[in-house]
């Protein structure tokens, strides 16, 4: 099968991360890696790995349409706002890694599939993609869920300025993603950062209020996504299995990055990575002659 | 000369050791007597601050604003203090809500390593015309010219003073003096100093650090407070007076609302129990000791153990799901070799 | 070849090492990557890190960086041909990765030899700014890395007040502002402040080390410094010139000590710090000359007030280094008379002063 064609906007660390996972990928391969600065990092290892880069940001795009068909926006929020609707215009599917939230909340261990029919779509925020799961394991086996409520911590060295600047958003967009595949109305999420040597891998637990809980089945179907969630984030672990403690479920998981460009112990930044790449492969894999030809004529 | 102004946290601190769960009218009465006193701030809340009531802390039966509401009411001369911490509390679902119920006093917290996670919430306060002052919790984990560098960055937020707390109650008092002296000396703002008794040295500490130039001080009645509690308010502030500092507190007043609060608020005074001299030398948040007794025993695991590991592995406050972990591996450790 | 010289070095390396490799232990299976590499510094550095993985089974990967590793392959064979060391060929500045699974890295790029910074001072500027720049950037994304160690200067403090008779890390003072002859002093300085800006934002630990001078096997007596001038002279059976009066106090710490020093630094330095490295025991270079001349048989002349016209400015040079040895449990092992003999042996058994790098 021919590889789906993508590009990347961002070149900072998330950028390249997704680069080097793009360039592992039997379904995906990059058609160019684009940037504001040539001299930046990422850009110098593009470069180096002989990809096809640029500096002119998203007017690449528009005056090179066929360079791809799916764009990852790694850029910032601001940006992407910018850029969706021009995206929107040259039919191309973008892969939302911002806050930006145009688009369709994608979790691919819950709503992959559902994804497909959307050209927009958004990847939540680490601990969203790390409990969001978990979340909806437990609505699977609930008839209601009075509250839910997850604690992700992370290793300080992996939250940059930017992260620091934005934790009211992550706290408010993870929220939102709980409430919307939970269907819980209540939820709370909290974020630790840690900054002991060495670093600490992404932690995130699950805890949560039912009237009855139904422990077993619950922890059946939270086996059964975790492992598809495997199947994309390797290092996605269960450290206590689905427990109850003082009147509450409680599930605690650990995420361990590839370490691709991004440090290993930055599961956090990983884990949207991961997410993003298998739902550009599904796209790739699912792909009608009707959505390349909404794309560039050829 | 020689002005110390109290911050008094017995109903915010002392959340901890009531499981969060200090009523309405408890709020009340107490607030009377702190304000009759003349105590020139009180802080109310969850033990963790506003938009900390949780699952992972211990939830608390009452909103945030319905205990900010209840104090302002019984707080008309003394200003009104919440604790905040980005992470737990957002601006717009917490900060926001609690200004319009009339905090006058917002205390914003961190790490004592993570600063920069508190300039959007010092500038909001700030920009609403609020007294905002900056807090580094778990001081004990940073060196004194790293703490001063983080302040620093708190300063150039807006905050108008800094608080280090001593959180697990590790420091001794040489360790206090030396920061307040080398904070003293980065800084512009005033420094103040919020302690735990876990080795029993809140006091001690307390003093150490108003004669290193400290002008703040943190304390509770009857050290009412998280694990073996904070320096005791009313002994803290004789002592004080007796130094020489004025505080601007009436001390029989202020003896009767410590009377109140041991009938009114506690089941039990604060004591170093044996746990608590485990937290305060392992260095582990003294808010933990409620949730690590209770999680041991469901482990059957030896609570120290649990203090210990947890102190090994640099655990942070607000990282109270970490305990279960502990204790399972523990357990399972345990369980393995037997 | 040298078979001698490399023994005597691994020799000192195991004299100073004295049972203080536990000292060291955090080392033991890590990899550690060391910008200018093949420099007097990093040369002793992979001396002793040989020399722990051989003895003590460290089992240590060790990468040299250095924009020439040529050379170096010709001059230390032994180093260069053992599977625990890699050379890396780069220009510092160019630097935008370290392997992955890089512990450790010590920035040693940019040389200290101030005939370099006098005729080129905007690459001296621009290797040491840029420099370190990359050497962050590249550690930033390594998984389990666990301290860079800067090296800085001494020169740092600007000039060593007479009365002083150590310079302490408390020490205020810097290089003379505007001046030219001071790139090399300010450079430094803005990459120890650069160092401390990513310790604050991006929470990399950093520690930096202020060398002082050096002496020993691997340094070039052709660099224009008295101790190394005094020995060139001595061993072509030259008058040993003195240039000034003699009183001039300077200190020398002997390449074995100071890699042992640098390692400890980087494995238990308390981040944000900065240590002075170099030997507290201040001499004056007309001492010193005597002390180079009684290694010979006949002994050269000594002359004082060998330039023209005579000058009598004297400097002083010399590190205050309690905080090494009290944080640390750092000292000095060799003796400055030791240390000379040591370099003159090893001198003369390579034979030839091309030989150092």
């Amino acid at each position: 099968m021919k590889k789906l064609k993508v590009a990347i906007i961002g070149s900072g660390n998330i950028g390249t991360d997704l680069l080097i996972k793009v360039m592992r990928s039997p379904h995906l391969e990059c058609g160019a890696f684009i940037g504001r600065n040539l001299s930046s990092p990422g850009m110098a290892k593009a470069t180096a790995m002989g990809m096809n880069v640029s500096s002119e940001s998203i007017s690449y795009i528009e005056s090179n349409p066929d360079c791809c068909e799916l764009v990852f926006d790694a850029t910032s929020a601001v940006d992407h706002q910018r850029h969706a609707p021009i995206l929107r215009k040259l039919g191309k599917i973008s892969i939302d890694l911002t806050p930006a939230q145009v688009g369709q909340m994608c979790v691919p261990a819950v709503n992959m599939r559902e994804c497909l029919s959307e050209d927009n779509v958004n990847m939540v925020t680490c601990g969203g993609q790390a409990s969001i799961p978990v979340a909806y394991a437990l609505a699977q086996s609930h008839s209601g869920i009075d509250y839910i409520e997850v604690v992700s911590s992370i290793a300080s060295r992996s939250a940059g300025p930017a992260t620091r600047r934005n934790l009211d958003e992550y706290i408010h967009t993870t929220e939102n993603g709980l409430r919307k595949f939970s269907g819980c109305r209540r939820t709370k999420a909290i974020l630790n950062l840690n900054p002991a040597q060495p670093c600490v891998n992404m932690q995130t637990t699950v805890m949560a209020k039912v009237s009855n809980p139904k422990l077993d089945e619950f922890t059946k179907i939270f086996q059964k996504i975790a492992q598809t969630i495997r199947e994309y984030v390797p290092g996605y672990e269960t450290v206590v299995p689905p427990t109850i403690e003082n009147n509450r479920i409680f599930t605690m998981v650990r995420v361990r990055g590839l370490g691709d460009y991004l440090p290993a112990y930055a599961g956090n930044l990983d884990i949207i990575n991961c997410a993003a790449i298998a739902m550009a492969e599904e796209y790739a894999k699912n792909r009608r002659p009707a959505l390349t030809e909404a794309g560039a004529p050829k | 000369m020689n002005k110390i102004l109290i911050s008094d946290p017995t109903l915010r601190d002392g959340n901890h050791a009531a499981n969060h769960q200090i009523s309405v009218q408890q709020i009340a009465a107490y607030c009377d007597g702190a304000d009759a006193a003349g105590v020139p701030i009180v802080e109310v809340g969850h033990g963790n601050g506003i938009g900390a009531s949780s699952l992972q802390l211990g939830e608390s039966p009452i909103p945030d604003f319905d205990i900010l509401r209840t104090a302002r009411e019984h707080l008309p001369h003394s200003k009104l203090g919440i604790h905040v911490i980005p992470g737990f509390a957002t601006i717009e679902k917490d900060l926001k809500p609690a200004i319009r119920a009339g905090v006058d006093v917002v205390r914003v917290a961190s790490h004592c390593t993570e600063a920069d996670i508190t300039e959007r919430h010092i500038g909001f306060a700030r920009e609403a015309g609020k007294t905002v002052f900056g807090v580094l919790m778990m001081s004990h984990m940073a060196s004194k010219e790293l703490l001063a560098e983080e302040a620093k960055k708190m300063e150039s937020y807006g905050a108008e003073g800094f608080i280090f707390m001593d959180s697990s109650g590790h420091f001794l008092p040489d360790d206090v003096t030396e920061r307040v002296k080398t904070l003293l000396d980065v800084l512009e703002i005033p420094v103040g100093f919020h302690a735990h008794n876990n080795l029993g040295m809140a006091i001690a500490n307390s003093i150490a650090a108003a004669k290193a130039g400290a002008t703040m001080l943190d304390g509770t009645a009857r050290g009412f407070g998280a694990g073996s509690g904070n320096a005791q308010l009313e002994v803290l502030v004789a002592v004080l007076e007796r130094l020489g500092f004025k505080t601007g507190i009436d001390l029989y007043k202020l003896l009767d609302l410590s009377d109140l609060a041991d009938r009114e608020l506690l089941k039990e005074i604060p004591t170093i129990r044996s746990v608590s001299v485990v937290s305060g030398l392992a260095g582990v948040f003294s808010g933990f000791t409620k949730h690590v007794y209770r999680i041991a025993k469901q482990y059957e695991v030896d609570p120290r153990d649990v203090f210990f590991e947890l102190g090994k592995r640099g655990v942070v406050a607000g990282q109270e799901d970490l305990i279960i972990e502990v204790a399972s591996d523990l357990a399972r450790k345990a369980k393995a070799s037997s | 070849m040298n078979e001698r010289a490399d023994k005597l070095v691994r020799e000192d390396c195991r004299r100073v090492l004295d049972g203080r490799e536990k000292q060291l232990a955090a080392l033991k299976g890590d990899t550690l990557f060391i910008t200018g590499g093949t420099g007097f510094m990093g040369t002793w550095l992979a001396e002793m890190l040989a020399c722990l993985n051989d003895d003590f089974s460290f089992k240590t990967k060790v990468f040299l960086m250095a924009r020439n590793t040529d050379k170096f392959q010709g001059v230390c064979p032994h180093l260069a041909g053992r599977k625990d060391m890699t050379l890396v060929k780069s220009d510092i500045r160019r630097l935008s990765e370290l392997p992955k699974q890089t512990h450790w890295v010590i920035h040693a790029a940019v040389t200290p030899d101030n005939r370099f910074h006098s005729s080129r001072p905007v690459e001296t500027m621009s290797t040491v700014s840029e420099g370190i720049a990359a050497v962050i950037r590249a550690a930033d994304p390594c998984s389990d890395f666990k301290k860079l160690l800067n090296i800085s200067s001494g020169l740092v403090y600007g000039t060593q007040p007479w009365e002083t008779e150590r310079i302490p890390e408390s020490h205020v003072g810097g290089p003379v502002m505007g001046n030219v002859a001071s790139v090399y002093a300010e450079a430094k300085r803005y990459a120890e402040i650069y160092c401390a800006a990513a310790r604050s934002q991006q929470k990399l630990p950093v520690v930096t080390a202020r060398p002082f001078a050096f002496v020993g096997p691997y340094q070039s007596l052709n660099t224009p410094w008295a101790i190394n001038n005094f020995i060139h002279d001595a061993l072509n059976a030259k008058i040993i010139r003195v240039l000034g009066d003699g009183k001039t106090v300077r200190s020398y710490l002997y390449g074995a000590d100071m890699s042992f020093w640098l390692l400890r630094i980087l494995v238990d330095g308390v981040s944000g710090q900065a240590y002075n490295v170099g030997s507290p025991d201040g001499i004056s270079l007309e001492q010193l000359a005597g002390l180079i001349a009684e290694q010979f048989d006949p002994q050269p002349e000594i002359r004082i007030q060998a330039s023209v016209p005579a000058v009598t400015q004297r400097t002083r040079f010399v590190p205050d280094v309690t905080l090494a040895a009290e944080g640390l449990k750092l000292s000095v092992k060799t003796p400055l008379k030791a240390a000379i003999k040591q370099t003159i042996e090893w001198n003369k058994l390579s034979r030839s002063t091309a030989v150092a790098v």
